[in-house]
């Protein structure tokens, strides 16, 4: 925001005008989905270094960026993508939208986690690690008198009822790859089970990924599941809050891409090498920024108690993220955490609620009908409409696919007409759940 | 056809350019997005088939009923608060009118989606208010629980519009129609209930269905308080994070102009033929009288309630332009000015854009307005109305859906020289910003060219004046005051638009204000200057809200002063 | 509607003042209207007519005095327990009521049975001759058509006294004589107590038994309208009423006989003897004095001892029935309405003239 309008016009008519110049110069366009406080220090860092060079932050979210970029591919106009999720950069390279690109900058290790750091084809390169967790507003806990949560489990506990926020996988892509995480991690029927019990205890969906930080921040809810560095500058911004990582977790990279047929090619591979070098590395250090190196070295200046992957090895180790399977079904998962939590959290909670009531009314009771009736309660509400197969079918996924390729591409059912149909399956299963909840309480 | 325009030259062409430039920017997206949303998005036939996905999700069957319930309940809880405001200014000789006409004004000048943030830290479940109740008394309000949130924000915002046209309405109703039916015997609430209340429905209708409209096309305070199961936030949600070939975007496009062309007809049904303004010469208005004791008491504690909760945005903003840390607490922990050294090192750009844009889209829009308030009504051009029409058309169209028509129509057409799609190019902001605030500027300029005699402009051409000299040297001055009221308004009001800019923002440092805010409020650092930059906002739209109040009573008076010489002539 | 009995009554005001805060608009005023009577307010605007029209029907603030309707003291009652009707200036037909609607309004007020209702409507419709109108609303009809309504909604409701502000002000001109009779002749088949308000003197005298002519809040005098006009009480009746010729001066007495002699000079010989030691005016209206070329014979009056002046004419006005001279009498303007009729002569600027007046024309006044 520091360059006026003006100056940025005029430099986007001379680099029309000397698209062949080989000093950097002109505009850099990037599409990215971070902050402001993010680019802003990158930019201003980066336009320092060179001060010919214009950089202008397209701020998309995840999946908006990639739509971006995938409507104007015919005419680009932007250089880079830059985003935290592996799987957004997957999309694009499969679209033939990105460009290789071999960074120059020694000592950046292979993997960070169980997670390779670049792109063994070469297309992306991870830049910064960050992990999903949970961050918690200390004082929020205190008046509440709420336990700590460390691990996704403790999030499932009636006392967290109504205390817990999480943006919509759809809406973030971050978010979609903790989803994708836990399901992997715990498989897909226990993974759905595990998230749903946890969504039963949520106050908010946001459709903001920020809007889970800000909520947590403002005290508006006690936890939220967010990407570390949320939580890590949140907490660095002084606001009352504390992050950690669950088990089952994956650290995966942050990426940077050079986009294919990039107007400032030259400007783009500088910015690459910038960001991977010490200089650029350490800025990731900084308290509004707050996300984990991918050069170790870097660490020797992060502040005390600033988690570091590459010594502790139990962050993000659990799982071995599996990118393909990710790929395979992304908008099958984001559709169906809409459908199931998003859409029908008045239902689920209702349902959830009245399953806490009853295991409540019952403990150490022990009356086996009546724990036969919550099981089958917790069961219904756990229930997905659809197999782990048929969720990563080609065909199937087509339907989520909006872009329409040609106008003879057939495709059979409907993204609106398939929710719909999943819908009325979750509405009467938590429907169900509640009624047979209720019951087992009275008994 | 241009027999048609013949003997009109020059004013001709302008209307035809005019013309031009409202088909292109207004009519056509318009017209993409309805043809989108009753197209096959894979084989491009024209279908039903969205709608029929439409109506059958139940998603979007909420959607569709959170909107008309929150519009709903907006409505009703803004005429709850507007009632009172009204009764008591236009009932009795009241001291506190002037903090009545304060209580009209403050809360336009603050935007919806700005005062949400500031109210979930004050309101919110554990905002301040709720924490007080909770540690005292054991209990919360749920204020802003959910739907509660945005029906509350909005109808806190848009009640002076229910305000306005009442109090017009009560006001302009002729004093002899309530003393007539005293004379026969009717009094007290069966009076209000037979006669006042009717003669004022036209002007609350008018107000109630703006209102209605208003809410249901806000995109920005739903999504702020994480309501996204509304049909506006879904339009956008839609198009922003499955693309713009999704056509339940256009669906929902198409049923937000459905409603809004709907509400505006039933606002002119009810203004038509009704225009009960019959004021006699000081015969203005119900009669007035003077409190009792205890209904002053009972007044101000009514006034003193709504004030609160109409002043809560502002203070809750002011609170977090100012505190360090607010979490979980009554107030912040610390106050500091960093956020406004923050703003304005690296946020000033916004404020630039938005004067820039604001400016600009103002000026056009008295440019146009004046040319066609001229048009239609001093040229016997043919089809003159209609350019009338098609601009005030606008008032219908929501900016979600004139956003997502630019990106629709605008994305393939490359801008010469600057290399870059129209669409994502800042000049459409100006566009956009200038359709949706062109009905408002028309209106001033039709009225201020209605003061203005035509016997003024015969006698300017009589001495020699071309018709385009007249204008320029007689007819535009003498509109000057109702022209410059036009921009301030214009200016003011699309300095804060959101709802067409959010989608038709591409590039950071093209961003204005509105869109700045939104920024800056998904940052953990980003509130305090978030705020900073919306009390930044708050200063320009009440600045502007002044001015053009102050430009408009320096022309009332005036016009007073020759109406009353008009009328000492006449006896 | 039940015409044979009426249920009217007279009014007397007494000793009546009224202030819009300190500015005081009505002051003292009396008033005795007799049952039955058509009485009209006449004044300019800012007499403080309407005001005394509307402290009848109760609006405006409350006035000090009295205002008896058959004995009862009406003056702090509320205007809707007056049982006064009164037809507003603007007629204030409710516009979302049908004219059917309207003219029931005062009767369902007064909780009329359904059935009488509907007849009485008819009926008061069928007095004003409007009763095919009934279900059009107030907007759709004419200007007279409107007036006729709201007298209609009125008098249906059988009031004690019907006030009338400005009724006629609304039409135009060839309506207004057409209106002003209907409303006359209603008013005596009704035999209804009638005040009315009006500027216009010309109304107030063809319909008005007698009237009253204000001006600042003060009654100047009352009575039938040709008694006010030809014996004006004080100068601004007496302009007020009609063109009148006002000469500036003081009494005299000559050869014994009193006479007026103005500022400049002029000597008027008056009738009788009576004492006139304090008039400071002469009034005699243009129509009263006679014009003639000097040695010509007199006018009609010339027996009666008229007094003859010698002029000459400084201007001339064809007002169509007449011609309006201004002669120049040693310095006063005196004003002459000569009767034209095709072929009289005509005197132009500068033709010395004769002027004759009958004393018994003149009306003294005090300065």
């Amino acid at each position: 925001m520091k360059k006026r309008l003006l100056p940025g016009l005029v430099a986007g008519a001379l680099l029309v005008l000397s698209s062949h110049a080989m000093a950097l110069d002109g505009t850099l366009t990037i599409v990215t989905s971070y902050p402001t406080d993010t680019t802003n220090t990158f930019k201003a860092a980066f336009e320092k270094k060179y001060p010919g060079v214009t950089v202008e932050m397209l701020k998309k979210k995840t999946t908006a960026g990639i739509k971006y970029l995938q409507e104007i591919a015919g005419n680009n106009t932007a250089d880079m993508f830059w985003a935290s999720a592996p799987d957004a950069f997957e999309v694009l390279k499969a679209d033939g939208l990105l460009a290789k690109y071999q960074v120059k900058v020694q000592g950046i290790p292979e993997k960070v986690g169980a997670f390779p750091i670049n792109d063994p084809d070469g297309y992306y390169k991870g830049f910064a690690a960050s992990g999903y967790g949970i961050m918690w507003n200390t004082r929020y806990l205190k008046a509440k008198k709420l336990p700590v949560p460390k691990e996704w489990d403790d999030l499932k506990d009636p006392v967290w009822f109504g205390h817990v926020g999480m943006s919509a996988p759809s809406r973030s892509g971050t978010t979609h790859l903790t989803v994708e995480t836990v399901l992997q991690g715990l498989g897909w029927e226990k993974g759905w089970a595990e998230w749903k019990a946890i969504a039963g205890n949520f106050k908010t969906v946001t459709e903001r990924s920020f809007g889970v930080p800000d909520g947590v921040n403002s005290g508006q809810f006690g936890a939220g599941i967010v990407i570390d560095f949320f939580g890590l500058s949140s907490k660095a911004s002084g606001f009352p809050v504390e992050f950690a990582y669950p088990k089952v977790t994956t650290l995966v990279p942050a990426n940077i891409a050079i986009v294919k047929n990039a107007a400032n090619q030259a400007a783009a591979e500088a910015f690459i090498e910038y960001l991977m070098s010490t200089e650029g590395q350490e800025l990731l250090l900084d308290p509004k920024i707050r996300r984990l190196p991918v050069n170790p070295a870097t660490y020797a200046k992060a502040p005390a108690g600033f988690p570091n992957p590459f010594e502790d090895s139990s962050i993000g180790a659990a799982v071995k993220f599996d990118l393909d399977l990710s790929k395979g079904r992304y908008n099958v998962v984001n559709a169906l955490f809409d459908v199931m939590v998003t859409y029908r959290m008045d239902d689920l909670r209702a349902a959830t609620k009245a399953v806490q009531d009853a295991r409540a009314a019952q403990a150490g009771k022990n009356n086996a009908a009546a724990m036969a009736l919550i099981d089958q309660a917790e069961a219904l509400i756990a229930a997905v409409p659809i197999t782990e197969a048929q969720a990563g079918e080609k065909g199937f996924n087509a339907i989520f696919k909006k872009a329409r390729k040609k106008a003879s591409t057939k495709v059979t059912g409907r993204q609106a007409e398939i929710e719909a149909e999943w819908d009325a399956v979750v509405v009467a299963n938590y429907a169900k759940a509640k009624e047979l909840a209720e019951k087992a309480q009275g008994m | 056809m241009l027999s048609l325009y013949r003997g009109y030259g020059r004013v001709a062409w302008v209307a035809l350019g005019l013309a031009a430039f409202l088909l292109v920017f207004l009519a056509l997206p318009i017209l993409k997005v309805v043809f989108v949303a009753f197209q096959d998005p894979h084989s491009g036939a024209l279908t039903l088939l969205n709608f029929a996905d439409f109506f059958g999700a139940a998603l979007f069957q909420a959607s569709f009923l959170n909107s008309l319930y929150v519009s709903g309940m907006s409505v009703l809880l803004a005429t709850l608060i507007a009632i009172p405001l009204a009764y008591y200014t236009t009932r009795f000789n009241f001291e506190g009118a002037v903090l009545i006409q304060t209580l009209g004004i403050i809360p336009l000048i603050m935007p919806p989606f700005v005062g949400a943030v500031a109210m979930v830290l004050l309101l919110g479940e554990n905002g301040s208010v709720n924490l007080l109740l909770d540690e005292h008394f054991g209990f919360t309000i749920p204020f802003m629980r959910g739907l509660n949130g945005v029906i509350l924000v909005e109808s806190i915002h848009y009640f002076p519009f229910i305000l306005i046209n009442l109090s017009a309405a009560l006001n302009n109703i002729d004093r002899a129609m309530e003393e007539s039916a005293q004379n026969l015997g009717c009094h007290g609430s069966r009076l209000f209930r037979r006669v006042v209340f009717p003669l004022a429905m036209p002007g609350y209708v008018a107000g109630a269905s703006l209102v209605f409209i208003k809410v249901f096309d806000d995109i920005g305070t739903p999504l702020l308080l994480n309501i996204n199961n509304m049909l506006a936030p879904q339009a956008y949600l839609r198009i922003s994070s499955i693309g713009i070939a999704d056509p339940m975007g256009y669906v929902i496009s198409v049923i937000l102009v459905v409603f809004s062309i709907f509400s505006l007809w039933v606002s002119l049904l009810a203004m038509r033929g009704k225009d009960y303004a019959t004021v006699q010469k000081g015969g203005g208005g119900l009669a007035r009288r003077d409190m009792r004791p205890w209904e002053k008491v009972v007044c101000y504690a009514i006034i003193i309630v709504i004030l609160l909760f109409v002043l809560s945005p502002h203070l809750g903003l002011t609170l977090l332009s100012f505190g360090t840390i607010w979490s979980f607490s009554v107030l912040p922990d610390a106050y500091t000015f960093d956020h406004y050294l923050t703003v304005f090192q690296s946020a000033f750009g916004y404020v630039t854009n938005t004067l820039l844009y604001a400016g600009i889209a103002a000026g056009a829009d008295v440019v146009i307005g004046t040319a066609i308030a001229y048009i239609v009504l001093r040229t016997g051009l043919a089809g003159r109305k209609w350019l009338d029409y098609i601009a005030m058309g606008a008032l219908a169209v929501p900016g979600v859906v004139l956003g997502i028509g630019y990106l629709r129509t605008f994305h393939d057409f490359q801008v010469p020289l600057v290399d870059k799609p129209l669409a994502s190019w800042w000049v459409i902001i100006v566009v956009a910003l200038t359709i949706r605030r062109l009905p408002y500027a028309l209106r001033a300029c039709m009225a201020a060219l209605q003061q203005v005699s035509e016997l003024l402009e015969e006698a300017a051409e009589n001495l020699g004046a071309t018709k385009a000299r007249s204008v320029r040297r007689i007819v535009v001055p003498l509109m000057s005051g109702g022209i410059l009221a036009g921009f301030i308004t214009s200016f003011a009001t699309a300095s804060v638009e959101l709802s067409a800019t959010i989608m038709l923002v591409s590039n950071e440092s093209d961003a204005p204000l509105a869109a700045g805010i939104y920024e800056f409020m998904q940052n953990a650092a980003g509130r305090g200057p978030g705020a900073a930059l919306g009390m930044i906002a708050v200063l320009i739209v009440g600045l502007g809200t002044y001015l053009s109040h102050v430009v408009i009573e320096r022309g009332k008076k005036s016009r007073e002063a020759t109406s009353i010489v008009g009328e000492e002539t006449a006896t | 509607m039940n015409t044979s009995e009426p249920q009217t009554g007279g009014v007397v005001i007494e000793n009546l003042s009224l202030s819009f805060g300190a500015n005081e608009v009505l002051k003292g005023v009396n008033l005795d209207i007799a049952e039955g009577e058509f009485f009209a307010f006449l004044g300019p605007s800012g007499s403080g007519k309407s005001t005394l029209l509307r402290a009848i029907a109760g609006f405006g603030p409350t006035p000090k005095g009295r205002i008896l309707i058959r004995g009862q003291d009406i003056a702090r009652l509320p205007p809707w327990k007056r049982d006064v009707g009164m037809v507003f200036q603007s007629y204030a037909l409710w516009p979302h009521m049908t004219v059917r609607k309207n003219v029931a309004f005062g009767l369902e007020e007064r909780r009329v049975p359904r059935n009488q209702i509907a007849d009485r409507v008819n009926a008061a419709l069928d007095m004003v001759g409007l009763r095919d109108l009934a279900d059009r609303r107030p907007s759709q009809l004419s200007g007279g058509q409107q007036q006729r309504i709201a007298l209609a909604r009125t008098i249906v409701v059988e009031p004690k006294v019907l006030l009338l502000d400005e009724p006629l002000s609304n039409l135009d001109a060839n309506l207004r004589i057409q209106m002003r009779r209907e409303i006359r002749e209603l008013q005596r088949k009704l035999k209804l107590t009638t005040i009315f308000v009006t500027h216009d003197q010309e109304e107030a005298n063809t319909t008005s038994d007698r009237m009253a002519v204000l001006d600042q809040g003060v009654i100047q005098q009352v009575g039938a309208p040709m008694d006010l006009y030809d014996r004006p009480r004080n100068l601004f009746v007496a302009t007020f009423l009609g063109t009148a010729n006002v000469i500036r001066g003081g009494p005299e007495t000559v050869d014994g006989r009193p006479a007026f002699r103005s500022a400049h000079g002029a000597l008027f010989p008056l009738a009788g003897d009576g004492p006139h030691g304090d008039a400071r005016h002469l009034v005699i209206r243009p129509q009263n004095v006679h014009v003639a070329a000097p040695g010509t014979a007199p006018g009609p009056d010339a027996a009666g001892g008229d007094t003859a002046l010698e002029g000459r004419v400084d201007h001339k006005e064809f007002l169509g029935g007449v011609v309006r001279y201004g002669v120049d009498v040693q310095g006063d303007m005196v004003l002459v309405d000569d009767p034209h009729s095709m072929g009289h002569a005509v005197f132009e600027p500068g033709d010395a003239v004769v002027l004759s007046l009958n004393p018994r024309h003149m009306t003294l006044l005090p300065g």
